[in-house]
């Protein structure tokens, strides 16, 4: 509609990306190469999936189930990504803990790891909200702007920002909850979170039928909800874990 | 906090590559507002004749067929305008007219700032519809175009200022190649990379030839040379590396146009490109001293040589500069890695970008990620082979690569599923 909303549309899907950014990422260049290595893998799947789909576009918009197919399928092909991310980074934490012996005389931490896995997921999810979004977003920078049959509350432009901030959430934080289930081998998280992912993205199928966003949007945002929740937990109990486990081993020291 | 290893590792990458997205930001920036209002003008209408499009003026109505072997042309004929450059370059460094060479670097970064510079001030003034008049407007660009050469060429300035002055450039001779036809900087682009390569790397190629000139005199070439952290003022000159010694060269000055009225038709200006002696630097890599340097600060090391550079050197891509820069790393100073990048890389790098936002926003961030992938990929290298690298060709590659596929792949299937609100 105009610059100022152009770019209130960039920050809504991408503010707290932002934020969380600068507060956590951009003080560690290894993270931000981290980052950008994560957009890569995730444009990369992205590509490929096109390229698998490019035959079959553009669907048949009458009917839903060309597009669960699609779904279902980009979806596992990324979660197929984000385990073979995940052995990557097993080798790289090899070369990283022989570094930090060398240089610090100490391992990475685990609170290392968990930016690392950060800093994957916002890779992830960043890349999601740029492609899907902002890319799209170059006509709001002028004087109209664009509604969609399905969803006419509001311009095209502010409901796919507000899906890709859910979806951002989402990516980001079930990294952070995946890579540490694999590193603590605890199987019900890491199936529970292709199952989340699967279900976002079914979610965004009620989004195809005509009013369907109002209630998908905030069906997304619940799962949402329920991923920071379940990453909130988690943290809380390593960093219960790790207190107590200091508390013993000073406990040992004293007496 | 304890500090830990995740702080220190990449640090140089990370200074590396900063500068490079901040360039191709403002050329992206550039094109975007430009390009609009530049078609609207008749002056921008006609074609800019440079020396990329001496044997063939593409125009949109051709036939592909004859586009393809047309920008094959062009994109030859500018390769070997640029090898009998780097040539000429490489004959009077060997007879040591040195003087000349960086007098020339000195006139070439004036002319470029103010003419190029001069031309987009004009449109972004235009386009902004600032008011600011002319009188002003020439002693801003003078003065900004006289400070600019002792920022690129003397060690005296503060860095700050002295990157920035090379970003500027980049950005301006980077706007400057965007305005080519399209299939013609496609086919350019690749064909630098593939002289890039073959420049760098052959025994008789010219920029190796230079580099191994300039590493067997023990000289610094004046160039232009990014450099993250540079070398303390008082060093002038490099010393010789005790183990691998890294030759970045700079590129050669950027392209200098030279606006002549040959053709009396008003509708055409002629730039002509005197010189566009594009070479990518080969990143120079610099090797992190192992655990033993601490001590090994060197007193006995500091004797053999005469001088010495002080402080971390960081190799920094260089980008152009008539003379190719040379940098020597020693193993036991350098605790830090730094690398240099050379101003053309920059330059490129930025034009392949801009094309790209010709296109759309989608193909500028899969080209982004794909050249910052590419340059990590030949630090990577650099820190294995230890000797001087072409920064251009996988990232070319890998950036010409990705936008083809995501033009013909990705849009669509993500274009149609954004506009149906179905995203995953």
């Amino acid at each position: 509609m105009t610059v100022a909303a152009g770019f209130g549309y960039v920050l809504i899907s991408l503010g707290p990306a932002l934020s969380l950014f600068v507060s956590v990422i951009a003080k560690k260049p290894f993270l931000i190469l981290t980052l950008l290595a994560s957009m890569l893998f995730w444009l990369i799947s992205l590509i490929v999936l096109s390229g698998a789909w490019r035959g079959f576009l553009p669907l048949k918009s009458a009917s839903w189930w060309p597009y669960v197919i699609l779904i279902v399928t980009s979806v596992g092909f990324q979660e197929a990504t984000r385990l073979i991310f995940w052995k990557l980074y097993k080798k790289l934490e090899v070369i990283l803990d022989a570094f930090a012996e060398e240089k610090f005389r100490s391992r990475l931490s685990w609170t290392d790891k968990m930016q690392i896995a950060l800093a994957g997921g916002l890779g992830h999810g960043v890349a999601h909200a740029v492609f899907f979004c902002v890319s799209l977003l170059t006509p709001s920078f002028g004087p109209a702007t664009f509604f969609v049959d399905r969803c006419s509350h509001m311009p095209f432009f502010l409901v796919s920002a507000i899906i890709s901030l859910g979806f951002m959430i989402i990516h980001t934080f079930s990294m952070v909850i995946a890579f540490n289930a694999y590193a603590e081998g605890r199987k019900l998280d890491q199936i529970i979170i292709p199952i989340i992912h699967i279900l976002a993205a079914v979610m965004t199928l009620i989004n195809l039928a005509p009013g369907g966003c109002a209630i998908g949007v905030p069906l997304l945002y619940i799962i949402g909800g329920v991923v920071l929740r379940h990453c909130w937990q988690m943290v809380w109990r390593k960093l219960t874990e790790q207190g107590n486990r200091q508390r013993n081993s000073s406990d040992i020291h004293v007496s | 906090m304890q500090r830990s290893v995740l702080d220190s590792l990449g640090v140089e990458i990370i200074g590396v590559i900063s500068p490079v997205s901040i360039c191709m930001l403002l050329v992206v920036l550039l094109v975007s507002t430009l390009s609009p209002s530049a078609s609207d003008s008749a002056a921008a209408a006609a074609s800019a004749t440079t020396a990329a499009t001496l044997v063939y003026d593409e125009s949109p109505s051709d036939p592909p067929g004859r586009r393809l072997a047309g920008a094959l042309l062009n994109a030859a004929a500018f390769v070997a305008l640029i090898t009998a450059a780097t040539t000429l370059l490489v004959v009077l460094y060997y007879y040591r007219f040195t003087g000349f060479l960086r007098n020339y670097v000195r006139f070439s970064a004036f002319f470029v700032l103010a003419s190029m510079g001069g031309s987009i001030l004009l449109s972004l003034l235009r386009a902004a519809a600032f008011p600011l008049d002319a009188v002003s407007a020439l002693v801003l660009l003078l003065n900004l175009s006289a400070v600019g050469v002792p920022a690129v060429l003397s060690p005296a300035v503060p860095v700050l200022l002295r990157q920035a002055y090379l970003v500027a450039l980049a950005v301006i001779v980077a706007a400057w190649f965007a305005r080519l036809p399209e299939w013609t900087t496609w086919t350019l682009l690749i064909a630098l990379a593939l002289y890039d390569l073959a420049a760098v790397l052959c025994p008789r190629g010219p920029l190796r030839v230079l580099v191994e000139l300039a590493s067997s005199r023990d000289e610094e070439l004046p160039a232009l040379v990014y450099e993250s952290r540079p070398a303390s003022a008082s060093v002038s000159h490099a010393v010789a590396a005790l183990g691998s010694v890294e030759l970045q060269p700079v590129e050669p000055a950027p392209p200098n146009p030279t606006l002549s009225n040959r053709n009396v038709d008003p509708d055409r200006t002629i730039v002509e490109i005197e010189s566009l002696e594009e070479e990518t630097s080969p990143l120079v890599p610099n090797e992190p001293s192992s655990s033993g340097s601490g001590d090994a600060r060197q007193q006995d090391i500091a004797a053999e040589r005469e001088r010495e550079r002080e402080g971390e050197r960081n190799q920094d891509p260089s980008s152009s500069s008539s003379l190719p820069g040379l940098a020597f790393e020693s193993d036991a100073f350098d605790t830090s890695r730094g690398i240099r990048l050379g101003l053309g890389d920059f330059v490129f790098y930025s034009v392949l970008v801009g094309r790209a936002a010709m296109y759309d926003l989608m193909t500028v961030y899969a080209c982004y990620l794909a050249i910052i992938s590419g340059l990590g990929c030949t630090l990577i290298l650099l820190s294995i082979c230890r000797h001087a690298l072409p920064a251009l060709p996988i990232s070319i590659t890998l950036g010409v690569g990705f936008y083809f596929l995501t033009r013909l792949l990705l849009e669509p299937f993500v274009v149609g599923a954004s506009t149906s609100l179905v995203m995953f």
